[in-house]
């Protein structure tokens, strides 16, 4: 009797350590979770905190008059005050380009500013990089930079750059539309009827971009270009393509749309590999030196810009426009 | 969980008990208990070099981080930064609790819920046939349409999830400190 309580006692003794060792377990368990979660916490929360405090892009609107614009041979636009000896920093976008549309805005004000004081010659060098994505995207970027290019005869293309990268559609929206593009030229003080007049054709070129000739490319190249050497193509060596292959692209002849996918090609061409290689937009380079992440800060950009030596611009102003092309030789000429 | 019981139970019958490398003679039924914490532990390690590395790549640029998540089209734009924002951070912190090894079977479970709404996300863009990266690896927004790898994206993040899955099975690794505190130890004696 006595053996068999003692027995039992022993047994429940038993069972209360391993009671008590599986609460001090859990205990320890809840304790890891309780660190962790704190962790979390701690990483998340503070995280938050420094980035919210060091959110840099907003950089005030810039007021100041801005550095004289020249209309390149190809499209682009030079801004920098004449004659003066500065890095060149080329901007190559996509209207329809998100990343763009956040370059601008982060440093956007660092441009003018920079080719205001002298410090930069700005080139701006629109491009479309999703010309070929179909409707709507497709159409938005070409619509948006003919109507750019279009801004530029009337030397107001930045302004008008400003305006498109502020109203910038969806990837899945339709947008950039006629009226607006012509609303838009009026409001940086366009006011020629020409303009809209340019506005609405090239929409013409757009839509039959977009509806007829691409599609029909397309389709032919995929039926007659082997596989591996199509996707190595570019979309203007699919232009060239369908050229000798009865695919005919002269409804584009003249048009704003032919320059900017020119100039798309050109800058592939340009900047075809390597380091520097061009693999999409935005790229921003400092004389031909591509940027990494600079690109996006409101300090870093303006410091890498300020860093560099002085560059040269590789077009040359449209003739006709009066401006001269900023010279190697130093200036004099006064702040405008 | 039921494999992770099993594991457990019969681990606690292994030699392996003290840590330090004292499985002899390796059997058949001897063999995993002594290789599993070394697996966890390599897949702790993958785990948190992946999410450290893209929560560091998009940390560096918080804005293309923002504009990677716009791209869904999915959010406002007062949730799209909160999430280009804190996203990063999270996976960093998931990061550091995955090497020092904290809390590994949670961590872990959340690692791979955390992969599932990846890949539900790049589902839903895919059905919708937005051209878009993934903006896994800090650069992310629209693309050309050749230029998406959904389904490659898709099945990298159900290996990270698998990862994340092996540690909530089988949390207990080497060199963590769950093993310091006690925790998983499968060493410990039953009795």
């Amino acid at each position: 009797m006595s053996k068999e309580s003692r027995r039992a006692n022993r047994e429940r003794l038993r069972q209360e350590r391993i009671k008590e060792q599986k609460r001090a377990k859990r205990n320890r368990l809840l304790a890891a979770i309780g660190a962790a979660v704190a962790v979390v916490a701690l990483v998340v929360g503070g995280g938050y905190l420094i980035m919210q405090a060091s959110n840099g892009t907003s950089a005030e609107e810039y007021q100041g008059d801005l550095a004289p614009q020249t209309l390149q041979e190809d499209g682009s636009v030079v801004m920098a005050r004449e004659g003066v000896q500065a890095p060149v920093v080329e901007v190559y976008a996509d209207y329809q380009c998100s990343h763009c549309a956040r370059f601008e805005k982060i440093n956007g004000t660092n441009l003018k500013e920079l080719a205001a004081n002298g410090e930069a010659i700005v080139h701006f060098r629109p491009v479309s990089i999703f010309a070929d994505a179909g409707a709507p995207a497709g159409a938005n970027s070409l619509r948006g930079a003919a109507a750019a290019r279009a801004a530029a005869d009337y030397g107001k293309f930045v302004e008008y750059n400003d305006i498109l990268f502020d109203n910038q559609p969806g990837g899945n929206q339709e947008g950039y539309a006629v009226e607006d593009l012509v609303a838009w030229g009026e409001e940086v003080g366009i006011t020629d009827p020409a303009f809209a007049e340019r506005v609405r054709s090239e929409n013409e070129v757009v839509e039959e971009f977009v509806e007829n000739y691409y599609p029909e490319l397309s389709t032919k190249a995929r039926a007659e270009i082997p596989e591996d050497r199509l996707r190595t193509m570019r979309l203007g060596d699919l232009i060239d393509w369908g050229e000798d292959n009865g695919v005919d692209s002269s409804f584009m002849d003249g048009s704003y749309v032919r320059q900017v996918l020119d100039a798309t090609a050109a800058v592939n061409a340009k900047y075809p590999e390597g380091r520097n290689a061009f693999g999409g937009t935005p790229s921003v380079y400092i004389n031909g030196e591509l940027l990494g992440n600079e690109t996006y800060s409101a300090t870093d950009f303006p410091e890498a810009v300020r860093a560099a030596s002085p560059g040269t611009v590789d077009t040359r102003p449209a003739a006709g426009d009066g401006s001269a092309e900023p010279s190697a030789s130093p200036s004099a000429s006064p702040p405008v | 969980m039921s494999t992770g019981t099993e594991e457990n139970a019969r681990s606690g019958s292994a030699e392996d008990t003290r840590g330090d490398g004292q499985s002899t003679s390796p059997t058949a039924d001897s063999r995993w208990p002594a290789v599993q914490p070394w697996l966890s532990l390599a897949a702790r390690l993958g785990l948190a070099g992946v999410l450290g590395y893209a929560g560091y790549t998009k940390l560096v640029v918080p804005a293309l981080s923002v504009e990677s998540v716009a791209a869904y089209e999915l959010f406002s734009d007062g949730v799209n930064q909160f999430i280009g924002y804190t996203l990063p951070l999270f996976e960093i912190a998931l990061a550091l609790l995955l090497l020092t090894g904290l809390a590994t079977r949670v961590t872990g479970a959340v690692s791979a819920l955390l992969m599932a709404v990846f890949i539900a996300g790049i589902a839903s863009a895919w059905a919708r046939g937005l051209s878009i990266d993934c903006g896994c690896f800090g650069t992310g927004g629209a693309v050309d349409p050749d230029e998406t790898a959904y389904g490659l994206d898709i099945a990298r993040d159900l290996g990270f999830m698998a990862l994340g899955l092996f540690l909530a099975v089988w949390p207990r690794s080497r060199f963590s400190l769950d093993r310091v505190l006690g925790l998983y130890p499968g060493s410990e004696r039953q009795r």
